[in-house]
């Protein structure tokens, strides 16, 4: 079953701003992964899911449930990106308050509240009030209260952006469990690794249009990256390398031991037994020869490469 | 719905509204004491006994001039209350994000509105209830007060009623205006209410202005009057809780006393018929659908 489904879904504000025709499915147990610039309309996107704006054309569902109806609401958690509790409750109230509107039961509540602060790593301090917290803090509350209905979906809008290092790597196994419990989970981050760990498909949204999406795996083998590290290269060979084989090659490091690793592109991998032979045959001494996994960060950066977005300058 | 609305009282009562408003309501409160004090103890050395009619009839005078002062502050304090606590109750809130972790909860939007309203006007009818039984007491101990069951919880509603009237009003304006923004332009439009109510007792005070005796500028200024009560009812409400208050209608008919015998623009000028108080229901009725239909819409 579809868990969520968009078709040609649009919001336009005044300011030119929104997103555009995104036609986006995602089934029930996906991670997805939503990247994106700055101000693309990812966050844009989430609120018309999960029924905080209204989108100015299209449509789109939540298993079956119109997006932001009562109905689909029951199934969803959410943590906005930019968002405040109630500072004059203490994180344990507002796990409350958010347990009674997702309509738990008195006995449920007192047994899931508790559990679910720990869980995130406030337990505590969750007598305090939520104005004598930190951003981190406030998000690992964020993370309590969309769970607390115990959700079919989960959209988290950068959900440890705020938090160390510790933090995020909680935040990373929490949402490895979830998946394992077949939650759906719809990721909108910067946060890379994160997206590559988790996501089973992402798609790449720009200036509200969606320009890439996939599997994980499939785009990012979009690009065919083997990393050669040699011993006894000189410099002045990489010219004559490129010029030679016609392909981008580039030196990645030097190593203290003579060796180098160079970081080449290739268009058909019997390039790479090409060019091993070269080094040989140049009376270089090969040590590794590999398909390099490219990184989401990498992929990113190279479809965006050249294309203005309006979050930031070009 | 319920939710809410109790989520709306622990916010008041957190937020130290309730503390603040209660620290200020008993400062006001020892000030009317001593100030009822001296107005009525001046009726003790006119020489009168206390069962000779002009004393009663003086007292009861004195009486009904304490209450319109009483009355004078305390409509100001609730309609302050009921405007500030309310006025960011919609894109003041979105502003900060609170509603943005809030609303995709599983609760319809009409019923997240119904539930902040509950909170504001039960919290400003508890509030008028204590103002108004301590303005009474405070009165009668030291003068004459009316005692009649019916007239005081008659007049405690259309006192009442200002609250529900300047809530509804404030949340509609809070789904168009920032919480600042809207507290301004709500406050503004209950000072032009209340500019009516004061045109009005100026004409029944000034015979020059009076409509009854043909003048084109009272009856334009009655005109300017009755198009501002219509824009915001509180004043009349407020006209009309005195009026009940004062019994006016019976006065007359006992002692030959006027509606505008109040001789002050502290006092009653002339009271709105019921048919206002229709008018005032009619228009928290479609401010509150209004409202809620621009909040069921809302992008936040």
């Amino acid at each position: 079953m579809n868990a969520i489904e968009t078709v040609a879904l649009t919001k336009r504000y005044p300011n030119g701003r929104g997103c555009s025709d995104v036609s986006i499915t995602v089934k029930e147990g996906e991670a997805f992964g939503f990247l994106g610039p700055n101000g693309a309309g990812k966050s844009t996107y989430v609120k018309m899911l999960v029924g905080l704006i209204f989108p100015t054309e299209g449509r789109a569902s939540l298993f079956g449930e119109p997006a932001g109806s009562v109905a689909a609401r029951r199934m969803i958690g959410y943590l906005p990106e930019l968002y405040r509790y109630q500072e004059w409750l203490s994180g344990d109230e507002v796990v409350r308050l958010h347990a009674k509107l997702a309509g738990l039961g008195g006995e449920e509540t007192k047994r899931r509240v508790p559990e679910l602060l720990d869980q995130v790593g406030i337990g505590l301090r969750s007598k305090d009030r939520v104005k004598n917290y930190s951003k981190g803090m406030q998000q690992r509350l964020g993370l309590a209260c969309a769970l607390v209905g115990d959700p079919r979906i989960l959209f988290l809008d950068e959900p440890s952006s705020a938090m160390d290092p510790i933090g995020r790597a909680e935040v990373r196994k929490l949402l490895y469990d979830l998946k394992a419990q077949g939650k759906t989970i719809f990721l909108n981050s910067h946060l890379m690794e994160d997206v590559e760990a988790i996501c089973d498909r992402v798609a790449l949204l720009n200036n509200g249009i969606v320009l890439q999406q996939g599997r994980v795996e499939d785009v990012l083998q979009q690009r065919l990256v083997w990393t050669i590290r040699v011993g006894g290269f000189e410099p002045q060979l990489l010219e004559w390398l490129r010029t030679e084989s016609g392909l981008a090659i580039k030196l990645a490091a030097s190593r203290l031991d003579g060796s180098a690793v160079l970081e080449v592109e290739l268009e058909s991998e019997e390039q790479a037994g090409w060019l091993n032979r070269v080094f040989v045959d140049q009376g270089m001494t090969l040590y590794e020869s590999a398909k390099m996994r490219t990184k989401l960060e990498e992929w990113f950066v190279t479809e965006l490469a050249g294309k203005s977005h309006r979050g930031e300058k070009a | 719905m319920s939710i809410i609305w109790s989520l709306t009282w622990k916010e008041l009562m957190r937020k130290r509204v309730v503390l603040l408003t209660g620290i200020m309501t008993a400062a006001f409160l020892i000030a009317l004491w001593f100030i009822a004090s001296a107005i009525s103890n001046e009726v003790f050395g006119f020489g009168l006994a206390e069962d000779d009619p002009k004393f009663i009839l003086e007292m009861f005078a004195r009486g009904m001039l304490i209450l319109s002062l009483a009355f004078f502050f305390g409509g100001f304090v609730i309609a302050f209350l009921s405007i500030f606590s309310s006025s960011s109750a919609i894109s003041g809130e979105a502003e900060l994000g609170v509603l943005q972790a809030l609303a995709p909860k599983p609760l319809a939007r009409w019923q997240w509105y119904a539930g902040r309203w509950l909170g504001f006007v039960s919290f400003g009818l508890v509030y008028a209830l204590i103002l108004f039984t301590a303005i009474i007491a405070i009165t009668g101990y030291h003068a004459s007060v009316p005692r009649d069951p019916a007239n005081l919880i008659s007049a405690y509603l259309f006192f009442g009623m200002i609250v529900v009237v300047l809530v509804t009003l404030s949340m509609l304006g809070s789904t168009f205006f920032s919480g600042i923004g809207n507290g301004v332009f709500v406050t503004m439009l209950y000072g032009g209410g209340w500019l009516g109510g004061m045109i009005e007792k100026v004409i029944t005070q000034v015979s020059s202005l009076s409509t009854n005796g043909g003048g084109k500028l009272g009856e334009s200024l009655s005109n300017i009057a009755g198009l501002l009560s219509l824009a915001m009812p509180a004043d009349g409400l407020h006209r009309m809780m005195l009026g009940r208050l004062f019994n006016v209608p019976g006065l007359s008919e006992l002692i030959g006393m006027k509606a505008s015998g109040q001789e002050s623009l502290f006092g009653i000028g002339a009271a709105p018929t019921m048919a206002f108080l229709w008018y005032a229901l009619l228009y928290t009725a479609a401010a509150f659908a209004f409202g809620a239909w621009r909040f069921q819409r809302k992008d936040l």
